[in-house]
């Protein structure tokens, strides 16, 4: 299929957002980047969503004096993205909550920290040594 | 039949009022939670019986679909419907907080939403709903390791919704549409292509996420090994299987593409080996259950992605099977925390609990009659009759986890009934754990006395969720199908254009009048 | 009701009484009692053995669909009577001074008298299976059944139940495999819908089928590469428990392979698949198994130090004998080798017994601390002496009759090599029983041991009884080679014309009555020669002497630690412990995958995982 020049653009910005939200949230150790790149993943898909119902030079879909003024953008695709943005807005807040309980419990707000505190943690309520360290020594050195 | 929509409405709307009530009083509220769910129980009760094997589909707001949001109710979504405000109430937060009570009343509205829910768009937010209830629950414990846990399975699951509407939208981008069974009807056409299938991908990846998919189930060990046995087993019993269900229902009636079910084979295939392997390096209760049941949600995805009714039967009886039995084990396990070695002797003296442990243990191992030899028999026979190569290794993987899990299962056993003394309880089981997971035990053992009619029902009960053609009917309507003339009638008038065009109409075409869902966008416009 | 109702009902009833009074050691006598109804009751269906029809089973279910339905048959009834047999002696053994001396030690009789008591009511199941589903649920049921009475004894006993489980459920999902094979190729669980469409199966699938049915059974009888969890699972069962799993228990997978691979595929189904670019066919490869399960295990057995372990490790290399008679398939090899299951069961129950009475009096089963006990314990000293001849396959006893119709059939049907493995078989179980009746009971008794009494009546009964049964078998084998052309005929065999005595051939046949009799008449005139020598002179044990030195109490001169050293110094390279050493490769391997597998979830990032699958899918996808 071919496109406009115009939404081949947008549809390509969409998904880079998409893609650099992603890559943002595997590559990254600060909790709080992670967060933002999470918005960033959900804005690319948010508007990759809303992308799916527009066409170029229609109209808002809002019906005029009960009739149909010409060709208008799908309405759904808009309904739903609010839908979405409402919802990433919600597990954003919880997120950072949560980083927030996170960084009062274990004093940190990087995720190699996290894992490793939670993991020694739940070693430890299972009553098992934590995991040697490759970076420190299984002994005491001598003195 | 509308009166299911109190089943999601009520425990939403009461789980918005427990906050507020608890802050007066804690048992108030608990004793509304407690009602809500009752009633939920009763209202999806009366529903099951008025259905009678039948199927309904239910437009919200009264508007028709496809345009309108609906419920499809037929016998498998009434039955995991019904499981929910059970469990729910089976595995109450006891010694929770009023939050927590509305945490689970929320979590309980949309996991129903999940099972009974008949437009993707819906599942998507109800699925959303259930995660955020879940990840309250999960840091609702306070701890470090559980807030930790919480935040890392919510940037996991947050990842995973993003993969899931990007899914969502390619298929609205090619159909127009977002009803299940108006996807059904267009997806011959518009989705059997490289695209359709990355949108199922997206979507499998997505929902697998809560499903403990692998490779997207990192956050089970953590999050299981750090909340209690209580709520460990709702999420493992209940919302993973709805998620799965969730997957099963767009792959029967939107993807129907070979390609499709073997992407599911082979990453549920890959579960049960990752699963089932680290549960028997596990060296703590809890999480070898946790690892455990990674494998056995592998199991239920692999049996799944047999087609037709054959793959829907087996699936069924495994998840059910692991429904009943996973949570019990949580449960057992609360009391018997800390490292396996640690536990030498705990089981003795404690009979009703070892057990319980025994036979649970038996019936996932799949010692015939239980019930999980059926569905084990079940899940074999339906891979088998397959004959393809990689059907045969889903099969021998399934039989080899079987191996492993019966070597850990008994491992643990033996260790828990070894003759030596020198383990300090913590005390026998909670009286209510112990009620719960026997009475856990005794479905368990008086299915086998039913074999017959359960296998039956459930023959049934997947030939109508593997009809398609019905699924369409139910919700679009022999009536719908005649009216859609004298729509496109009126249509017609105001756009001349798409006279002529015989395509289904999608939602919005309907209510726009533009020729039905375009492949592309230049024949939009 | 029928007959099969009764037995089901009676065994349900002991392992009930068993479970609620088998606390108590003088419960033993009355269970003791209830087997014997099971055994009369197996006894009564006598007529299958001698061509009566088969008695079904009152209870039938549906399940999903497919039937599940049992009958005994003469096949059945062969194996329900050693069944009955075995478990009736071992819970005799314990019904008294054992079962006490047990409980007093500590042990958990109720779980032992339960658990006995499980086994035979499962094999009764087993035993009746007609189609693929009741087969299977009977497989299942006597595998855990095992797994709980190997469990009874707790300590080391558990880590050998633990690795027999492993074995087991992985023979049981082979079978499960085969079934469910067979269910996609018929559309059904009877045996009759398979045995019809064999004729258009292509050699593939028949080679799947033969595979997965032969290894997944094979396991239970410990066929090689699949042997290592058997000795010391049995061996490590509170004594009357070894005794009845050796006697009984493994065979169970020769029942099945009978039932399946000879009873629905046939014969000559399998001597019609041959293996590309060799020689062979089908069963000759089973037999090629056995052989090698003959060999191995056998002069394992010889290394043994407990007498546990030697009787255990035989008991695998016997299976092989089984299973080269049946796998060779005429009437002489077949009849050989389902007699030995009879054979073996009656000698090895008789052998465990009287290992564990030596136990129960010494606490011991270590063959380098006991010796000389024959003067103290003379009776268990004959039953031990009967039943190494029968395991040696030596005459007069009955090990020499089955042993002697597969040797014949081997060199009639011209398997020269197959004849020189039973052979060396028979040779290494000579030497190494040997060895366990001379550490035992020959040679010089040790101090500790002087106070040492003969057992008490209750576990001398049951070892004398069959020791009785070895001999009298062993005279007239005929008994029990009637039943067997039965067996023969039911299974599309070619069927035997036994005698009382063997078998009356042209060319050469077999009359224990004559050897016997000529063996005995040996003896006489041995004992007339001895008689009228007169001169005997009765003198102490330790009224002897070494290199020339008189021996005294103090200075103890009894041979058994490295007791065939110059054997050893021959053949002592040639134990490699190969399959030891596969079996900790493949857990090895295993423990490495799994560390890999824990490994993913112990990653910083989940998400990491997420977005490769996804990359990964969506190319494969496009692809």
């Amino acid at each position: 299929m071919t496109l406009p020049p115009l939404e081949i653009v947008l549809y390509t910005g969409a998904v880079s957002l998409l893609i650099i939200g992603l890559a943002g949230l595997v590559m990254g150790d600060n909790l709080v980047r992670l967060v933002l790149a999470l918005a960033v993943a959900e804005a690319g898909v948010n508007l990759l969503l809303v992308l799916s119902g527009f066409r170029q030079g229609a109209f808002a879909p809002i019906l005029l004096e009960g009739r149909v003024p010409g060709p208008m953008v799908d309405p759904i695709p808009q309904a739903l993205v609010l839908t979405a943005i409402v919802i990433g807005v919600g597990v954003q807040a919880l997120a950072l909550a949560l980083v927030l309980r996170v960084r009062r419990a274990y004093g940190t707000v990087e995720m190699r920290t996290l894992r490793a505190r939670l993991h020694e943690d739940l070693d430890a309520a299972a009553g098992l040594p934590p995991e040697t360290s490759r970076n420190a020594p299984a002994v005491e050195r001598p003195a | 039949m509308n009166f299911v929509v109190l089943a999601v409405a009520l425990p939403l709307l009461a789980g918005f009022l427990t906050p507020a009530l608890g802050r007066s009083s804690r048992a108030l509220a608990q004793w509304l939670g407690w009602g809500t769910l009752a009633v939920c129980i009763g209202v999806l009760w009366v529903a099951w019986a008025r259905l009678d094997g039948g199927t309904v589909a239910i437009a919200i707001g009264g508007f028709r679909p496809p345009l309108g949001i609906v419920f499809y109710l037929d016998a498998v979504a009434l039955l995991f419907g019904l499981a929910v405000p059970l469990m729910a109430l089976l595995l109450w937060p006891r010694e929770g907080t009023p939050q927590q009570f509305a945490l689970t009343l929320v979590l309980t509205a949309s996991a129903t939403g999940l099972a009974l829910s008949g437009d993707i768009f819906n599942l998507y937010v109800f699925y959303e709903l259930t995660a955020a209830a879940s990840f309250g629950l999960i840091a609702g414990r306070g701890t470090g390791a559980a807030q930790g846990a919480a935040l890392r399975y919510l940037l996991l699951s947050a990842a995973g919704s993003v993969l899931l509407l990007a899914g969502i939208t390619i298929v609205y981008l090619r159909t127009g549409t977002l009803n299940l069974a108006h996807l059904a009807t267009l997806a011959p056409e518009r989705l059997q292509d490289p695209v359709g299938l990355a949108a199922f991908a997206l979507m499998l990846i997505g929902l697998g996420v809560k499903g403990e998919l692998f490779p997207v189930n990192g956050w089970v060990p953590e999050v299981y090994g750090s909340v209690s046995g209580r709520l460990a087993g709702l999420l493992a019993g209940l919302v993973s299987k709805l998620a799965v269900l969730v997957v099963v229902r767009i792959l029967v009636l939107i993807f129907p593409q070979p390609e499709a079910a073997q992407l599911m084979l082979v990453l549920g295939m890959l579960g049960i080996v990752a699963g089932e392997l680290a549960a028997w390096r596990a060296r703590d209760l809890r999480r070898q259950f946790a690892f455990s049941s990674i494998g056995q949600l592998g199991i239920v995805f692999v049996a799944f992605s047999v087609p037709g009714e054959a793959g829907i039967v087996a699936g069924l009886a495994v998840a059910l099977h692991h429904l009943l039995v996973k949570p019990a084990l949580f449960l057992l396990a609360e009391r018997w925390g800390g490292s396996i070695e640690g536990l030498r002797g705990a089981g003795r003296g404690h009979w009703l609990a070892s057990g319980l442990f025994i036979l649970f243990a038996l019936s996932l191992v799949g010692l015939p009659p239980l019930p999980g030899f059926w569905a084990k028999l079940l899940t074999v026979m339906g891979l088998m009759g397959l004959g393809t190569g990689l059907a045969w290794l889903g099969a021998l993987t399934v039989m080899a986890a079987t191996v492993v899990e019966a070597a850990y299962l008994f491992r643990t056993l033996s260790v828990l009934l070894a003759r030596e003394a020198g383990y300090t309880s913590p005390g026998p089981h909670r009286g209510l754990d112990l009620v719960t997971a026997s009475l856990a035990g005794l479905v368990l053992v008086g299915s086998v006395f039913a074999l017959h009619p359960l296998g039956d029902g459930l023959k049934a009960m997947a030939a109508q969720a593997a009809d398609v053609q019905g699924y369409i009917r139910t919700v679009l309507g022999d009536r719908a199908v005649a009216r859609r003339g004298q729509r496109e009638d009126r249509i017609s008038e105001a756009h001349p254009a798409s006279r002529g065009s015989d395509r289904p109409m999608g939602r919005a075409d309907r209510a726009y009048g533009w020729p039905a869902g375009s492949p592309t966008r230049g024949a939009r416009s | 009701m029928t007959l099969l109702d009764g037995l089901w009902l009676a065994s349900a009833l002991t392992a009930l009484a068993a479970g609620l009074f088998g606390r108590s050691p003088s419960a033993g006598p009355w269970l003791t009692a209830l087997y014997g109804v099971q055994f009369l009751l197996v006894a009564f269906m006598g007529p299958l053995a001698y061509g009566a029809d088969p008695v079904p089973a009152s209870p039938a279910f549906s399940v999903l669909g497919y039937g599940l339905s049992w009958q005994f048959t003469a096949l059945s009834w062969f194996f329900a009577v050693i069944t009955a047999g075995a478990a009736l002696a071992a819970a005799w053994f314990m019904s008294g001074a054992w079962g006490r001396h047990y409980a007093e030690q500590g042990g958990d009789l109720r779980l032992l008298q339960l658990a006995l008591a499980l086994n035979p009511s499962t094999m009764y199941v087993l035993l009746a299976s007609r189609d693929f589903l009741s087969l299977f649920v009977g497989w299942e049921l006597v595998s855990w059944a095992s797994f709980v009475l190997m469990l009874a004894a707790g300590g080391v006993g558990v880590r050998w139940a633990l690795r027999y489980l492993v074995y087991a459920i992985g023979g049981a999902m082979a079978v499960m495999a085969a079934m469910v094979l067979s269910h996609a190729l018929t559309g059904s669980f009877e045996f009759g819908a398979l045995a019809a469409v064999v004729p258009d199966l292509s050699a593939g699938t028949l080679w799947s089928l033969v595979i997965l049915l032969s290894g997944g059974f094979g396991v239970k009888m410990g066929l090689l590469p699949f042997h290592l969890w058997q000795a010391g699972a049995y061996a490590e069962t509170p004594g009357p428990g070894s005794a009845f799993l050796g006697a009984i228990s493994s065979r169970m997978g020769l029942y099945a392979m009978l039932l399946t691979l000879f009873g629905v595929l046939g014969l000559g189904t399998l001597k019609a698949l041959s293996i590309p670019w060799t020689p062979l066919e089908a069963h000759e490869l089973l037999a090629w198994i056995a052989a090698f399960t003959i060999v191995l295990p056998t002069f394992t057995a010889l290394k043994q130090n407990d007498a546990r372990w030697l009787l255990a490790w035989h008991g695998i290399g016997q299976g092989g004998y089984m299973l080269m008679g049946v796998a060779m398939g005429d009437a002489l090899a077949s009849a050989g080798g389902l007699m030995h299951v009879f054979n073996h069961a009656t000698y090895q129950a008789a052998l465990f017994m009287a290992v564990t009475a030596v136990v129960y009096r010494t606490g011991t089963a270590d063959l380098n601390k006991l010796g000389g006990l024959v003067t103290r314990m003379p009776l268990t000293f004959l039953v031990l002496l009967v039943g190494i001849i029968g395991l040696a396959g030596l005459p007069p006893m009955n090990g020499f009759v089955s042993k002697w119709l597969i040797y014949r059939a081997l060199i009639d049907d011209g398997q020269p090599l197959l004849f020189v493995a039973a052979v060396v078989g028979t040779l290494g179980t000579i030497v190494s029983v040997y060895k366990l009746l001379h550490n035992i009971f020959l040679g010089q008794l040790r101090v500790e041991h002087e106070s040492v009494r003969e057992v008490p009546g209750s576990m001398l009964a049951p070892m004398l009884a069959l020791s009785l049964i070895v001999f009298v078998t062993g005279l007239a084998p005929g008994l029990v080679l009637d039943w067997l052309t039965t067996v023969q005929r039911e299974l599309g065999l070619a069927v035997l014309a036994p005698t009382l005595g063997g078998v009356e051939r042209p060319d050469g046949g077999l009359d224990m009555l004559w050897v016997v009799g000529i063996l005995f008449a040996g003896f006489g005139v041995g004992a007339l020669i001895f008689l009228a020598g007169g001169r005997a002179r009765t003198v102490h044990q330790l009224d002897n002497y070494a290199g020339g030195h008189f021996l005294t109490a103090e200075v103890r001169y009894h041979y058994s630690d490295n007791f065939y050293a110059g054997l050893m110094h021959r053949i002592g390279p040639w134990y490699r412990g190969s399959f030891q050493w596969l079996q900790d490769s493949v857990v090895a391997a295993t423990d490495l995958l799994a560390q890999a597998a824990a490994g993913v979830y112990r990653v910083v990032q989940p998400a990491a995982w997420l977005l490769g699958v996804t990359v990964l899918a969506l190319w494969w996808v496009a692809a």
